[in-house]
């Protein structure tokens, strides 16, 4: 059958259409994204890689970036167990009230990240709707790394779920009935038949809501109280360099969330077939 | 075979003292509804140890419901479901203990081939030695030895079938049932399959329900056959009694090709529009001047161009032919039969197989005929050649809801 297959390109020899549609997209790109992202390393890199180096371990900076870590690691495990329990429950029960309970869930996502911040204020802060009683007890939950936890909890809540409940819905419920008949409880069936299906989108799951709670600033910004040492988070600590004109430190910062954000949006791109199936 | 031994259920394990020979699972009286709608209307039949019945049906006639309810997927709205003497109607799917094998198979994606067919024993924590040799005994029971550390996706559909076969066998199961277990693959694989599947239940000795909704692999499947209509059972035989013993009108249509011609019994006789056929009726469903309808297949069919009848054969008509057709194996006929001087029963005298036709125009009656390829070669036919019709067997239906127009 090769000998047929010349015959069937539409043009034959050079088309060039092809290198000028590409040449095109690459020059859209490149104001827009390519150089940005390069004026990032060439500033940070341009007073020598020991400027960069002291301005990378300097205790705020470190001390951010593992805040930043550790609160984004927390938002994403209860997100995950989140998404994975709500697109259960959502996939697998009809109710009233459900697919409002979905757009409601979904709704996070499309609130501006400062409002989110606000809103959260206005419920926990010291005279908000909750907070005002909690206060006099000696709670007081913003203004702490718990509450950047909470911020990165409401951005990113959706994140998971709306990675995990497409696949529940396509689940064919024919896998959990043979468990079923074959003599699986019902957590036997979810942990040895469900579970392993969802682990690509457990994953991805994962690394989305994880990107996201790491750049995360709107919200940050305003519940956190941008403390340094203390609760400034990476893009707090960027903002925060920038505005008093450190500006080699706020780009060393500013490298190595760009790259960690590039990581896993590789990983999520290029592993997608280990993600889905063996 | 080893795997055998093992895998037979022994009957002495059933907690009952039934007296007679105990049927290992019963369907008694089983009605169920969805809302309104009435899916199946009082449905019972036993399956006897080792034995396979088949389901056969077109679609929503309720077939797959009555697996699902026997597998515990589905509560019945009425009725019991008994497996080997015991009463599991109100117990769960899990605890049934029956083997489900679905139209998908249902293999679980992400175990392998040896995973999937340990599974049933895995949750039930049996130690890994039993396992293992069970999984070993199954694997060499169905084939699939170097086929042990392979997904389900890098099976065929036929292996991943027996997978699903084996998986269920693992724990013993007191039914097996096949939810259309052929319906996805192509017609040459599900021939080859079945006669395999039919083999394998003959060595493994479990009772087993099929349900499908193809004639030809109910025949061939069933040690007996239950056909359903819209949500009851419209007889229930050895695939001999329902093929030629039809008990219905839809059952002799839905096996298969079937002539239909009205008649009214006289005594000793049926009259067929102005023939007389001889035919002894059981009298207390025939009553003389009742209308029944005559049922006979196309193979019935004998056509002979002289008058000359072989003993054994009943004339029923000369007949035109209308058309020939080569279907391969055989040959197909069209005739329309010569009914001078017609008289008797008056229904909707149309055949199913001419539904098409305007019901308003009075069509001469048509019948099918098949001749198979020795007789064919050896007395040619052409359009339009008068002929003599005789049939070498035929059933004898009562005809619901119609009066004779002319009683002697």
């Amino acid at each position: 059958m090769s000998t047929i297959a010349p015959a069937m390109r539409h043009v034959r020899g050079f088309d060039v259409v092809r290198p000028l549609s590409i040449g095109m997209l690459l020059f859209m790109m490149l104001p827009l994204v390519f150089l940005p992202l390069a004026s990032i390393f060439i500033f940070g890199t341009s007073s020598g890689l020991n400027r960069f180096w002291a301005a990378l371990t300097a205790p705020e900076a470190i001390f951010a970036l593992k805040l930043s870590m550790a609160t984004s690691f927390w938002a994403t495990v209860f997100n995950v167990i989140f998404g994975l329990f709500a697109a259960y429950v959502l996939s697998r029960y009809n109710f009233w009230g459900r697919n409002a309970l979905i757009v409601t869930i979904s709704l996070p996502t499309a609130i501006p990240t400062a409002v989110a911040g606000f809103a959260l204020l206005l419920l926990w802060g010291p005279y908000g709707t909750l907070g005002r009683f909690l206060t006099p007890h000696g709670f007081q939950m913003m203004f702490t790394a718990g509450a950047i936890i909470l911020a990165n909890i409401f951005v990113t809540f959706p994140l998971a779920f709306g990675v995990i409940k497409p696949v529940f819905d396509t689940m064919s419920r024919s896998l959990e009935e043979a468990s079923a008949t074959i003599g699986a409880t019902r957590w036997q069936t979810f942990w040895h038949v469900t579970l392993p299906s969802l682990r690509g989108a457990i994953v991805s799951g994962a690394l989305l809501t994880f990107a996201r709670a790491v750049g995360e600033f709107g919200s940050t910004i305003l519940v956190s109280g941008n403390l340094a040492g203390r609760t400034q988070t990476a893009p707090l600590y960027i903002f925060a360099k920038f505005n008093e004109g450190q500006i080699e430190a706020a780009n060393a910062i500013a490298i190595v969330l760009a790259l960690f954000s590039f990581l896993i949006f590789s990983v999520l791109f290029f592993a997608r077939d280990w993600l889905d199936v063996d | 075979m080893k795997a055998k031994e093992k895998l037979i259920p022994k009957p002495d394990e059933t907690a009952s003292t039934a007296n007679a020979p105990q049927a290992a699972a019963s369907v008694i009286g089983v009605s169920k509804r969805f809302g309104k709608t009435s899916v199946l209307e009082n449905i019972s039949f036993d399956v006897a140890e080792g034995e396979v019945l088949v389901l056969l049906g077109a679609s929503g006639s309720g077939k797959t419901t009555i697996l699902r309810i026997i597998a515990g997927l589905e509560m019945p709205y009425t009725g019991k479901v008994i497996l080997h003497g015991k009463d599991v109607t109100e117990l769960p799917a899990r605890e049934r203990g029956v083997g489900v094998i679905f139209q998908s198979y249902a293999l679980f994606p992400k175990m392998t081939v040896e995973k999937n067919i340990g599974y049933g024993l895995r949750i039930r924590k049996r130690p890994r030695k039993e396992i293992r040799k069970t999984v070993d005994d199954l694997l060499s029971l169905v084939q699939l030895n170097e086929h042990r550390k392979k997904y389900p996706s890098q099976l065929s559909g036929g292996q991943q079938q027996r997978v699903a076969i084996a998986r269920t066998l693992a724990y013993n199961p007191e039914v097996l049932l096949f939810d259309e277990p052929f319906g996805a693959l192509d017609t040459q694989t599900r021939v080859h399959l079945r006669r395999e599947i039919r083999a394998l239940l003959r060595k493994v000795n479990v009772p087993a329900i099929f349900i499908t909704h193809d004639q030809e692999e109910a025949l061939e499947l069933g040690d007996r056959v239950a056909v359903l209509n819209v949500g009851h059972i419209e007889q229930i035989g050895t695939p001999f009694e329902i093929y030629n013993h039809p008990a219905t009108e839809y059952v002799a249509t839905f096996l298969g090709a079937a002539n239909i011609l009205d008649a009214v019994v006289r005594k000793d006789s049926l009259e067929v529009g102005a023939v007389q056929i001889p035919a002894t009726l059981d009298p207390e469903k025939f009553k003389q001047g009742d209308c029944v309808k005559i049922v006979f297949r196309p193979e019935d069919v004998s056509l002979s161009k002289s008058d000359f009848m072989r003993p054994g054969l009943v004339r029923i008509s000369a007949a035109f032919i209308e058309e020939i057709t080569f279907v391969g194996a055989y040959e197909r006929l069209r005739l329309q039969l010569e009914r001078p001087g017609e008289k008797g029963c008056k229904t909707d005298d149309t055949p199913y197989y001419l539904t098409t036709e305007t019901p308003d125009r009075p069509v001469p009656k048509s019948i099918i005929a098949t001749r198979p390829k020795p007789e064919a070669s050896a007395t040619r036919f052409h359009i339009g050649e008068r002929v003599t019709v005789a049939l070498t067997s035929f059933t004898v239906l009562p005809q619901d809801g119609a009066k004779p127009n002319s009683v002697p």
